[in-house]
């Protein structure tokens, strides 16, 4: 076995194989490739800071994360939006302390330099005593992110003066992630963004968001008090508790007829399709759906993004649900994340509906959520096992459907339709790979563009 | 003659305070004690059947936003169930594949500085401070420390709890879940 010198192309080529399906798990440990993420991935691509409605009122901000950067994104007296480096350009200290507010301005604590919520440099104590004047002002206001843009509310940034603009970063896949929660209403932002801390490596997270193989298993108590709906099959394959027991594994019913599409950049959407969702959601709930059948969302979704009913995940880190909420994954070190989960509404429901989906979203998922609970743990003792000088050679295994995965292009939107399968996780790590290398913007979209088969 | 001092020298009514102090911080240290050594089906039966089991989202916000610190009932939250909930959370632990749970945490509720703010008679409302220190596995360790206020009911079988609001000392919480009850 060749071992590649770290960080060169050769070297992070050996590191996913996408022929196999096999990937190396020091990919989720190595902190010289986050180092790598930090710069080519969480440096470069269009990441979502938060929604407009968060920030409704002028002078009210919300800080993001954009890698290690924290910025503020503020709403200004005209009414846009911008976004701001939370660093003084004096000596650093952040500007702001609070995760979220209204002000009219920011001081800087350490010499109360003073930004205006447009990040201009409006006041220096001691102007003409101590700088004498000679300070010019207008060459230090807060730094701005590269560009920002707004997609039906949804605010992202990129630290890129060269990324491409986020219509085509999102592409068809990307904008059908949005549209599903975009286009459900008049949506707006529930007040509170739960925001938890696991040890684990932001990957995990990333490609859990497509992984309908798990809830079988790791979620199969909250399967067992009801709180998602189980088939008749029940396909235990052999799988026994320590003492022995079989396990009463009742896969999930939508599990043979799932969708997935695979976007430019390293987006996805994988899961139920709708259909399969729709005979396995009793009549009562059918209702949760129907404003899918809604000429806005139809025209905006297409045929075949109408059909989707699973994960959809802006890559690296946004996974929307569907049921009105953003998982958004903050990488704070290779073997630290942090889940900060943003919830929505559709202001034009009833108190009664607002209310119940409220109840499944704070139910289903969060650190206290009847399904989250478990997931932690798998990602923090995955991560774990990664740093194990034996256990690292072992390969990371991709291969479910490897080679099945005949994509049909239609509408724009490269789809796979089969029973559930690692495809969609796989084109996670194709993409990683492509942008870790750190090439160029058209090398990067053409070694993401779908061909015929994965 | 000890006796005769203490009715000399504290009003009845002081004595009563005394008791209904003991009372509940009896009340509180058994609840722990269900907690702590896993009897989640008695612990959830302390609860009322119109309960309501609060744990709002906290947020550092600058000091005159202070009133935006906590969100509110009606939004987003770490919990906000009512006792069906709170029952199916307990039947989850009872199933035998609560991962989460599975090898058990070690906790210790650690319940103190009890103070009750109001008795309107039927209902007190009983403000304690509590830390949840747990450890899982080989060496993980989760501390939660708080407040909570809670709305205690006198009924036939003793105080059971109508209400309780949670409040944590931490805004991103450092741990992986919260898994236990508070």
């Amino acid at each position: 076995m060749t071992i590649e010198a770290p960080g060169t192309t050769a070297h992070l080529e050996s590191l996913v194989n996408v022929a196999t399906g096999e990937l190396d798990r020091r990919i989720f440990s190595d902190e010289e490739i986050f180092e790598l993420e930090m710069q080519h991935i969480f440096g470069r691509a269009w990441l979502f800071l938060c929604h407009e409605t968060q920030i409704p009122k002028k002078g009210d901000f919300f800080e993001a994360p954009m890698g290690k950067d924290n910025v503020l994104v503020v709403r200004q007296r005209d009414r846009s939006i911008k976004a701001l480096l939370n660093t003084c350009t004096h000596r650093g200290n952040a500007v702001c302390r609070a995760e979220e507010g209204n002000v009219r301005n920011f001081m800087c604590t350490y010499h109360g330099w003073t930004f205006g919520l447009d990040g201009e440099l409006v006041g220096v104590p001691g102007m003409s005593d101590f700088y004498r004047d000679e300070l010019d002002r207008t060459k230090h206001p807060l730094r701005k992110v590269a560009q920002l843009d707004n997609y039906k509310g949804f605010i992202f940034a990129t630290m890129d003066p060269q990324a491409p603009p986020l219509l085509e970063f999102l592409g068809r896949t990307g904008r059908i992630a949005i549209d599903l929660l975009a286009e459900r209403g008049d949506i707006e932002a529930r007040p509170g963004v739960q925001k938890f801390t696991l040890n684990c490596n932001w990957k995990f997270t990333a490609d859990n968001a497509f992984d309908y193989y798990h809830p079988q298993i790791t979620h199969i108590s909250a399967q067992a008090v009801g709180m998602i709906p189980s088939a008749d099959v029940n396909d235990t394959g052999g799988a026994k508790t320590d003492e022995g027991k079989a396990l009463g594994v009742q896969r999930l019913p939508t599990d043979l007829d799932t969708l997935v599409a695979l976007g430019e950049y390293g987006h996805a959407i994988s899961g139920p399709s709708l259909d399969s969702m729709l005979r396995t959601l009793p009549p009562e709930m059918h209702e949760l759906v129907t404003w899918r059948r809604n000429p806005g969302p139809l025209a905006a979704l297409g045929p075949v993004g109408s059909r989707f009913a699973g994960h959809p995940h802006l890559f690296p880190t946004a996974w929307f649900t569907m049921d009105a909420q953003i998982s958004l994954r903050v990488p704070r070190s290779a073997g630290v994340t942090e889940v900060w989960w943003f919830s929505f509404k559709d202001r034009n429901e009833s108190p009664e509906e607002q209310k119940a989906q409220l109840g499944r979203q704070i139910h289903s998922f969060g650190p206290a959520g009847f399904l989250e609970q478990e997931d932690g743990e798998n990602w923090s003792q995955s991560t774990a096992q990664t740093r194990g000088g034996a256990s690292r050679d072992i390969p990371q295994l991709l291969k479910m459907g490897l080679g099945r995965g005949k994509i049909i292009h239609e509408d724009g939107v490269a789809r796979i339709e089969a029973p559930v399968n690692e495809h969609a996780q796989l084109w996670t790590y194709l993409s990683w790979l492509a942008w870790v290398k750190g090439t160029s913007w058209d090398e990067l979209r053409s070694a993401t563009t779908p061909g015929d088969y994965i | 003659m000890a006796t005769a001092h203490l009715e000399t020298t504290i009003a009845p009514e002081k004595i009563a305070a005394m008791y209904l102090q003991y009372e509940v911080e009896q009340f509180y240290t058994h609840e722990a004690a269900l907690l702590d050594h896993q009897r989640f089906e008695e612990w959830v039966d302390l609860f009322t059947d119109d309960t309501a089991y609060f744990m709002p989202i906290r947020r550092t916000v600058p000091r005159r936003n202070l009133s935006r610190e906590f969100t509110q009932p009606g939004e987003m939250a770490f919990f906000d169930d009512d006792k069906a909930t709170l029952v199916g959370r307990v039947q989850k632990l009872g199933t035998g594949t609560a991962w989460a749970e599975d090898p058990p945490s070690r906790t210790r509720h650690l319940v103190t500085n009890v103070r009750i703010i109001e008795d309107l008679g039927t209902e007190l409302t009983v403000e304690t401070c509590f830390h949840l220190y747990r450890t899982r596995l080989k060496s993980e360790i989760d501390e939660w420390i708080g407040r909570r206020e809670d709305v205690l009911r006198r009924t036939e079988e003793g105080f059971r709890i109508a209400r309780r609001d949670i409040y944590l000392d931490q805004t991103v919480l450092l741990s992986q879940n919260l898994s236990n009850f508070f």
